[in-house]
């Protein structure tokens, strides 16, 4: 018995993939997505300051408009921080707390200034500003106070005082004020140098008074003439006076003449005293020998006499020379000078 | 009184209608993402559903929507950085740009990208299949194709939707530096603290939420609609065309919920 033919396996047709690599394709596609999210995800969480320390800082401020959390704080225009927290304090206050990354924390000082600057159009800043870098850091966790720039509240004031100001103004620069008087003035004295005189016109008021000015330099310029004559003549005086007083046969020179007169006269005063001299011992002997002396006693009396007489002819010549000298002598305090 | 009879009856019946689509709408969702998080929902199968839905969703278009995407961008952050310039606000230039931008516009004009190309297709075909009965023959032969058909389909639109939000994302905040600060790295500082200011944990939830809820939208609607196809062939452009004004009007409103959670 024949079995039936075994019929032939159909032959399918091998249908190639609709799409080539399409795992692979799909596989690329997904890690690629998820690549990106993840990675976004980081930088947002890097952007955020998830991954760096921050140090904490307290600003009191009035109110809390115009802040919001997220607001960054600005140092020299550079964003140093930003605000983590609003709350209000138990007097009302706002505390408004900042987290400061800490490679940014060192342009924070102990003196350092919180400003919040309300603008008015943008939002409002906060700003730290730094005066001494030199300082003290600022510590964690510090409580300051954030002082208020606001434009706005500040325009009445300044709408108030520019009217002031302007009120002055317009006082200055009407026709009978203080300024426009001076500059009259100050347009007159500018004329008057115009003229023939000049700055001394200007000063003075008018030519008559600078004329005489004038003339009483001419005179002056003169009289200086006259006095270069003068010095000239007391040069000459004085020329004369040292011929006189120190040249040859003048007060000098003769006075030295005098002095060897008295020394010659000192001699002749000392030969007499010699002979006194002689004459004493003479007495002496004639003491010794009475007897002798009663015989020579005529004979003695005859030498005294001579003795006598050439004694007193020495003290004349003395008392002349010293007259003498007193005439000559120039200076002498009864001897009055009379100019040559 | 008898011409408002059935003038109320067609109304209640529309009004019904309408509450039933978005019933069941609402009822694919939550069974979707109940599959989706159950593990042994998945195997080869559904995975090669899900890769090519990312494939035709993503991949395909991934090169034009990013170039499309670079372009809108730049122009709309030159056209801020100028303004803001005029009148002496650059410092809020960058700022205004990648807050309009990256959490905005972006991913809305993703996902109407998205919903313009692939939820059309998916409503189109899940409405042919139940108009041909292809899903009750599948249920009868004891296929669950919500796990097998329609949860992969949902799933790769929301990673699609995703990759291509992160990948333009991700250039226009390339581009916002450029535009601002210029070709130069020395004011990534000044951009971190922008980016720091903000993205934080909220909105960077918010946006993922919104991304995923757009991506939830884009597939699940046009899923929806097709199911709820009458069985005559006539019926298939109106349920494409249903499914996408519903799709806008939802899409529309999650924006919506978003700016108004956001900066109300």
């Amino acid at each position: 018995m024949e079995r039936p033919p075994v019929p032939e396996p159909v032959k399918r047709p091998i249908v190639p993939p609709l799409v080539k690599n399409l795992e692979l394709k799909i596989g690329l596609l997904l890690s690629f997505t998820l690549l990106l999210i993840a990675a976004f995800a980081l930088y947002v969480l890097h952007a955020r300051g998830a991954f760096e320390d921050t140090r904490s800082l307290v600003l009191i401020a009035e109110n809390a408009e115009g802040i919001n959390v997220g607001m960054p704080m600005t140092f020299s225009g550079f964003p140093i921080g930003k605000v983590k927290r609003l709350d209000l304090g138990a007097k009302g206050e706002v505390r408004i707390e900042m987290a400061i990354p800490e490679r940014d924390a060192r342009w924070l000082k102990q003196t350092s200034v919180f400003l919040l600057e309300k603008n008015l159009l943008g939002a409002a800043k906060i700003k730290a500003y730094s005066t001494d870098l030199g300082d003290a850091p600022l510590p964690d966790g510090e409580t300051r106070a954030l002082l208020t720039g606001d434009i706005a509240q500040e325009i009445p004031l300044l709408v108030e005082r520019m009217k002031g100001i302007l009120t002055n103004v317009q006082a200055m620069t009407a026709g009978e004020s203080a300024i426009n008087r001076t500059l009259g003035s100050v347009a007159t004295v500018a004329d008057r140098m115009a003229g023939e005189y000049g700055i001394l016109e200007g000063v003075l008021g008018g030519p008559e008074q600078a004329m005489q000015v004038v003339g009483v330099l001419q005179k002056t310029n003169s009289l200086l003439a006259h006095l270069d004559g003068v010095s000239l003549k007391v040069d000459g005086i004085l020329a004369k006076t040292d011929s006189q007083v120190f040249g040859p046969d003048g007060v000098m020179d003769q006075t030295r003449q005098s002095v060897a007169k008295v020394n010659a006269i000192l001699g002749d005063a000392r030969d007499s005293l010699r002979k006194v001299d002689v004459i004493l011992a003479n007495a002496q002997t004639a003491s010794a020998d009475v007897t002798r002396i009663t015989g020579n006693v005529s004979a003695a009396t005859a030498d005294m006499a001579r003795l006598r007489a050439d004694v007193d002819d020495s003290l004349r010549k003395i008392n002349h020379l010293i007259n003498e000298i007193n005439r000559k002598w120039p200076f002498a305090r009864d001897v009055e000078i009379r100019t040559p | 009184m008898a011409f408002l009879t059935p003038f109320l009856t067609r109304r209640g019946a529309g009004l019904l209608g309408t509450w039933r689509i978005w019933r069941d709408t609402g009822r694919l969702a939550g069974r979707t993402l109940v599959t989706a998080c159950t593990p042994s929902a998945y195997n080869r199968a559904t995975r090669d559903v899900v890769m090519k839905q990312i494939y035709f969703t993503a991949w395909q278009i991934l090169p034009t929507f990013t170039l499309f995407a670079a372009l809108l961008a730049y122009v709309l952050i030159q056209i801020v950085v100028t303004t803001a310039a005029n009148y002496g606000l650059s410092e809020f230039a960058l700022e205004v740009s990648v807050r309009m931008l990256v959490l905005e516009i972006l991913p809305l004009l993703t996902a109407l990208f998205v919903a313009l190309r692939s939820s059309s297709a998916i409503n189109t075909e899940v409405a042919l299949m139940k108009i041909h009965g292809e899903i009750e023959a599948l249920e009868d032969a004891g296929v669950d194709t919500l796990r097998l058909e329609l949860m992969p389909r949902v799933i790769g639109g929301v990673v699609s939707v995703l990759a291509l939000v992160t990948v333009s994302s991700a250039l226009t905040l390339v581009l916002a530096y450029v535009a601002v600060y210029g070709p130069q790295l020395w004011s990534l500082p000044d951009f971190s603290r922008v980016m720091a200011k903000v993205f934080d944990a909220q909105i960077m939830l918010g946006l993922l939420l919104k991304t995923l809820a757009f991506g939830l939208a884009v597939t699940v609607i046009p899923v929806a609609e097709g199911l709820a196809t009458p069985r005559k062939l006539f019926m298939a452009p109106v349920s494409v065309l249903r499914g996408m004004v519903r799709l806008f009007f939802v899409l529309m409103l999650i924006e919506m919920l978003s700016l108004a959670y956001k900066y109300i």
